[in-house]
């Protein structure tokens, strides 16, 4: 039994009785306590609610209830809403809003005896991957502390990575589930569009936004999916398809699969750690007994430039509720147009200034069908370009991150180089296919990489298989990164 | 780069500013300009994808409506309590007709 028990491992514990949910959850708030300091993954510890909620918990146990995240202490962005909590998306124009009760996610945590320790921090609005746009303070990677833990789940990812909990959520539009994973060496699944309800999530951009969880495994993952995935009526975007069985997947193998590596990710002036690293996964599949492949998925190439028009777009329109009249503080009383323009000006941050601008102009007459349109037309094309590819692969395969965690303030003054770093998570958003992040290796210098496997829409149980495979292979080190001072 | 030849000029960005509801500093034109023509410019890249390529736009998936019964709501009465003014249940804004409105 490793030193940090997982997510199943204290399910397990928890409904045998060998532990208590309040001891679980003490142990938790405990080690945020001693390590948080220097990590800074929370906006907030919520431990008195934690400990009544763990209370609850062993008292269903007690009854006899078996439950599949029995005590389970986790990490929630602030975005999805938990009920009793506030959900400020690490923004000052939310600070103190508190919603009316949980996100369908947060009631299917909670009824599957999940226990909420903390608010996890995030780039304001899920925009951004680095976890710097948060409102509140910059959250530091547990594997190197001047550098950035990913984002914008970034909060969700440096906890688990420190050991605080076992496992977490966080929302993925275009990468912030994965990419984090990714440079905090932990995993990180986005399900298929409309697998997760996002009735209760802050909405960024709503034809991309995604709930996902991330762990120390791809076991954990998968039960953690498992417990939140499904139709829900409050979120018409939820599929009725039957979930699967994506813990029953796990020991299924890669035998008889056919892995497409994604001939687009061998680009010019990738790092060459993660090329190298890219190769390794070639040879644990080849090892595991998949066939490969190499496929192409043209418009991957230029994902990004449909994705920063499409979210954009949609963040300008989804962002225009926030203004200084229903939420948050107001800033002026002069006018009803002031009111708006002063309370929205002082309430967002300067990267969510950029995307609005950035949506307006791409959605403003004139520029309409160049920008937008054209956007949503190459997505399209992008959807069957993904189509022919898994008409001859199971799974794709590429790296989740072009290269390592890069050093807090590196990229700040330079969005565009910012935007690029979600280079290889983007094209799984925009097709809304699920993708999930497993840990591959360690650079040199001692940081995480990941390795990306991507599934046709609402094939989790195959990429959970693929990835459980390579996670076999790949023999992350299940040591925590040092935390001391 | 000159603002000339930027894509977004700061006085677009003034513009843009002004139907998204943002006050931004005169001098800090200049610089949302840059970095907004910079990430337009790369967006431009869109422009290389031949028409042909384009085939007739998919039919969307159905949108799958719930039946319209009618179920307790709830939540109303939290949600409106985080309007920064109330009066009698509703949220107050500044007068919008008459003297002073706007």
């Amino acid at each position: 039994m490793s030193a940090f028990p997982g997510v199943v491992e204290t399910a397990e514990a928890v409904n045998s009785g060998r532990r208590r949910a309040e001891d679980v959850a003490r142990e938790s708030l405990a080690r945020i306590g001693d390590g948080d300091g220097r990590i800074r993954a929370f906006l907030e510890v919520t431990g008195e609610l934690a400990l009544a909620e763990a209370r609850s918990v062993d008292a269903r146990i007690a009854a006899g209830e078996r439950l599949p995240l029995a005590g389970v202490p986790l990490a929630i962005k602030d975005n999805i809403w938990i009920a009793g909590r506030t959900a400020t998306c690490a923004s000052r124009i939310l600070a103190g809003f508190r919603p009316p009760g949980d996100s369908t996610v947060g009631a299917r945590l909670r009824q599957a005896g999940a226990v909420f320790v903390g608010r996890a921090n995030m780039d304001e609005f899920a925009m951004g991957s680095s976890t710097e746009n948060s409102s509140s303070h910059v959250t530091r990677n547990p594997w190197d502390r001047e550098r950035i833990p990913g984002g914008s789940s970034g909060g969700s990812a440096a906890a688990v990575a420190a050991g605080f909990v076992p496992g977490g959520f966080g929302s993925d539009t275009g990468g912030s589930i994965r990419q984090p994973a990714a440079c905090c060496g932990v995993v990180g699944f986005k399900p298929t569009y409309g697998r997760v309800s996002r009735s209760g999530l802050v909405a960024f951009a709503s034809s991309l936004d995604q709930i996902g969880p991330l762990s120390r495994s791809v076991a954990d993952a998968a039960r953690l999916y498992g417990a939140v995935a499904g139709a829900d009526p409050l979120d018409s975007t939820t599929s009725a398809l039957p979930v699967g069985d994506p813990e029953g997947a796990l020991e299924r193998g890669v035998r008889g699969l056919t892995v497409g590596f994604l001939e687009e990710a061998q680009l010019e002036g990738l790092d060459p750690e993660v090329a190298a690293n890219l190769e390794e996964s070639r040879r644990i599949f080849r090892d595991a007994g998949a066939r490969l492949i190499p496929v192409s998925v043209p418009r991957a190439s230029v994902a990004i430039a449909i994705y920063y028009v499409l979210a954009s777009a949609e963040a300008s329109s989804n962002l225009a509720r926030f203004d200084g009249v229903r939420y948050g503080p107001r800033a002026s009383e002069e006018s009803l147009v002031s009111l708006y323009v002063e309370s929205r000006t002082a309430g967002f941050g300067a990267e969510v200034k950029r995307r609005i601008l950035l949506g307006t102009f791409a959605l403003a007459s004139g520029y309409y069908e160049a920008y937008y349109g054209r956007a949503l037309r190459a997505r399209q094309l992008l959807r069957e370009d993904f189509a022919r590819a898994f008409a001859s692969a199971d799974v794709i395969v590429c790296p989740s991150i072009p290269a390592p965690a890069f050093r807090i303030g590196e990229k700040t003054a330079d969005p565009l180089t910012m935007y690029l770093s979600d280079i290889f998570t983007v094209p799984a958003s925009l097709a809304g296919l699920p993708a999930i992040s497993v840990p591959s290796g360690l650079t040199r210098g001692g940081l995480p990489l990941g390795i990306q496997v991507l599934g046709p829409a609402f094939a989790e149980d195959t990429v959970f298989a693929a990835a459980r495979a390579f996670e076999i292979g790949a023999e992350f080190p299940d040591g925590l990164p040092g935390l001391e001072a | 780069m000159s603002s000339a030849s930027r894509v977004v000029t700061p006085q677009g960005v003034r513009e843009i500013a002004s139907l998204a509801r943002l006050r931004l500093a005169e001098g800090d034109l200049p610089r949302w300009s840059e970095q907004l023509s910079r990430v337009v410019e790369y967006i431009d890249q869109l422009e290389g994808i031949p028409e042909e390529a384009f085939g007739a736009p998919a039919a969307g998936e159905p949108t799958l409506l719930r039946e319209d019964d009618p179920r307790p709501g709830g939540g109303e009465a939290a949600l409106a309590a985080n309007a920064p003014r109330r009066l009698h249940g509703y949220g107050v804004v500044p007068r919008v007709v008459g003297p002073g409105g706007g």
